[in-house]
């Protein structure tokens, strides 16, 4: 295993929202069920990665395609549990949590923003927004109001009504940031949020992103240079593992 | 919490079926068309069992209720067991068919009688029924009509009038007293003597094939029985085409109850158990029909929708959250489909009506009762929820990795 992680420093005062230690990931190829091979190949992923974000930092994953940056950013939103390693989110180590519990997680502290916004067609930008405190449990009202503030925060108060079809693709990033911030987590994680939007539309996405991480951990995979040049730290894998700083 | 959780799930499944049928409606309009016509046809059908129930009933043409005793049950309507009765009743049903929503009103005297045979003079027995006959009237499918109209020997509170001694006779009847028309029978322990003015096929129907039956008029048959004191019967039969006569009828006397003829109660009267079966293999199909249509179509469904499901466990919704997502938006498509169903199932209905009257002159084939919308409903959510295994079976299979990617 090649030791190539390279950690930013936690600040003094704030514990990290998500570390990475010495972490692997491995697929196998093919089918390895019961008629299945029995040594079906595999394929690291990501060999021996170490990084810890705090509140407040923004840290972007850059990489050409297949160098693992999706499966980093998976397992740091707690989508996916590492081979070896360990992931920490909030302080919990993902590997020995349940799925539901991993689910419970991500609820609580973790934010996703996708790069096809993944926004549910049938629902209003508010409904859309408050998504995460319908699992949460949070009544009718409540869950109105705190949308319509995150809505006002992103500058859609008055796309509240409106449904993802009558949005443009700017706003309809800008709602899945919204809605990725509704339960007020310790992380945000956004997979090439620009990469769907035009450069003007990508520049307000990423000023918001920036703006949020005064309360959050942010990090953000992207090829896109204009979304890297924002981050306060860009991690750049090669073949799974991190080669450079910056 | 978790209920308003579970509450609030159920609102967003709500949310999505409606926001389905804005954006693509194709394949939830065919699930719920096709519940639609399961159930439908299965009320139809039920309808017609319904029908087929009420028609193996003991009746007389066109009565839609029976005033019995509380003592006698629904079963024990055609046969007379010395019972308690109800008196005055010469009086009641008068006061009964003042009623305009009434269309005939009689009270019903039953009683085993003696009779001479008409050829050889020996003893035997038949049932006897006394009625107020009306012209065009059948009762317990005999021609009622044949008899003189009213009760000519019941005359002001006494039982002094002519006497007519009419009889009819079902060919059951005839048979045991070798009588036909214009024979005289002698009952048993009387001076007074009937004379047959007409035999017939009906009788006592399926209920009760066989049983010799001879229908006379009431004030008669209670002068031969000795009811006279009292003015007693055994039920009033009353017919009617609107069902708020009912409310009024009970109250009439105490301790009486009022029996419907049609209905879902009336196949516990039905001697046979077609209409069962018919209900029974309607119902069986209704359900396979209508999982099997949910189930495929809710499955293309949720397979159509993987994204929007794999975003939701992505953002933090479990498994069984998104579980419940799944089968509450099945359970509606399903009740959406039960009540297009009763809308199908009463033009069903009326149509097997109109076809009925048009083709064979039978005014009533099948029978709309309003419980049927509530069991029509309650299969949907059968529907619902056993097609609700297979979506939610496959919405668990996605791997959010995979959807994401």
């Amino acid at each position: 295993m090649a030791n190539t992680s390279i950690a930013p420093e936690p600040t003094a005062d704030r514990a990290p929202a998500v570390t990475a230690d010495s972490v692997v990931r491995e697929y196998t190829r093919g089918n390895t069920g019961v008629f299945g091979q029995k040594d079906a190949p595999t394929v690291r992923a990501l060999d021996g990665v170490s990084m810890a974000v705090t509140r407040g930092d923004v840290v972007g994953i850059a990489g050409p395609s297949g160098s693992g940056k999706s499966t980093l950013l998976h397992l740091l939103a707690g989508l996916d549990v590492p081979t070896r390693g360990t992931v920490t989110i909030d302080g919990d180590d993902i590997a020995s949590l349940s799925q539901r519990q991993r689910a419970r997680l991500r609820l609580n502290n973790v934010g996703i923003v996708f790069q096809r916004f993944h926004l549910l067609d049938a629902l209003s930008a508010r409904a859309n927004v408050a998504l995460p405190l319908v699992e949460q449990g949070e009544s009718k009202r409540d869950r109105r109001q705190r949308a319509e503030t995150l809505l006002d925060s992103v500058d859609l108060g008055d796309r509240a009504t409106h449904k993802p079809g009558q949005l443009s693709g700017g706003e309809q990033q800008r709602v899945a940031i919204a809605r990725a911030l509704a339960t007020e987590p310790a992380l945000l994680v956004a997979d090439e949020p620009t990469g769907e939007l035009d450069s003007a539309t990508g520049d307000q996405v990423l000023d918001l992103l920036v703006d949020v991480a005064d309360e959050q951990a942010v990090v953000l995979a992207s090829h896109d240079q204009q979304a890297l040049d924002v981050c306060d730290l860009v991690i750049h894998l090669q073949d799974g593992t991190i080669v450079r700083r910056e | 919490m978790f209920g308003q959780r579970v509450r609030s799930l159920v609102g967003l499944a709500v949310a999505r079926v409606a926001g389905r049928f804005r954006i693509a409606p194709q394949r939830v309009l065919l699930a719920v068309l096709g519940v639609g016509v399961a159930v439908g046809l299965m009320v139809s059908v039920t309808g017609v069992s319904l029908g087929l129930a009420s028609q193996s009933v003991v009746q007389s043409d066109g009565v839609d209720y029976w005033l019995v005793p509380e003592q006698a049950s629904v079963e024990s309507i055609a046969i007379s067991t010395g019972g308690p009765r109800l008196g005055d009743v010469h009086r009641t049903s008068q006061q009964i068919g003042t009623d305009d929503r009434v269309d005939y009103v009689t009270p019903v005297l039953l009683e085993l009688v003696p009779v001479r045979d008409a050829t050889t003079g020996d003893r035997t027995y038949v049932f006897a029924v006394g009625v107020v006959p009306e012209p065009d009237q059948t009762v317990l499918d005999l021609p009622a009509g044949r008899l003189a109209p009213g009760d000519p020997y019941y005359q002001n509170g006494s039982y002094n009038g002519p006497w007519t001694g009419e009889a009819i006779l079902n060919n059951a009847a005839a048979t045991v007293t070798n009588a036909s028309t214009g024979s005289q029978l002698t009952p048993v322990g009387t001076n007074r003597s009937m004379t047959v003015v007409n035999v017939s096929d009906g009788g006592v129907g399926t209920a009760g094939g066989g049983v010799p039956v001879m229908l006379v008029h009431l004030s008669e048959l209670q002068e031969l029985t000795g009811s006279t004191s009292g003015d007693t019967a055994d039920q009033l039969l009353v017919s009617t085409n609107d069902p708020s006569v009912k409310s009024s009828l009970e109250g009439r006397y105490p301790e009486t109850t009022v029996v419907t003829r049609s209905g879902l109660s009336s196949q516990r009267v039905s001697a046979s158990n077609l209409p069962l079966a018919v209900a029974v293999a309607a119902l069986v199909s209704a359900v396979v029909v209508g999982v099997l249509f949910v189930t495929t179509l809710m499955g293309l469904e949720v397979s159509a929708d993987r994204q929007q499901l794999g975003a939701l466990a992505g953002i933090g919704f479990s498994q069984r959250s998104r579980s419940l997502l799944v089968a509450a938006e099945t359970l509606i498509i399903s009740i959406l489909g039960g009540i297009v169903g009763v809308g199908i199932g009463i033009l069903g209905i009326v149509g097997v009506n109109g076809l009925g009257e048009q083709y064979f002159g039978v005014d009533t084939v099948a029978v709309f009762e309003p419980q049927l919308a509530g069991y029509a409903l309650l299969v949907a959510v059968g529907i619902g929820l056993v097609g609700a295994l297979y979506p939610v079976w496959l919405s668990r299979r996605g791997n959010v990795l995979e959807v994401l990617a």
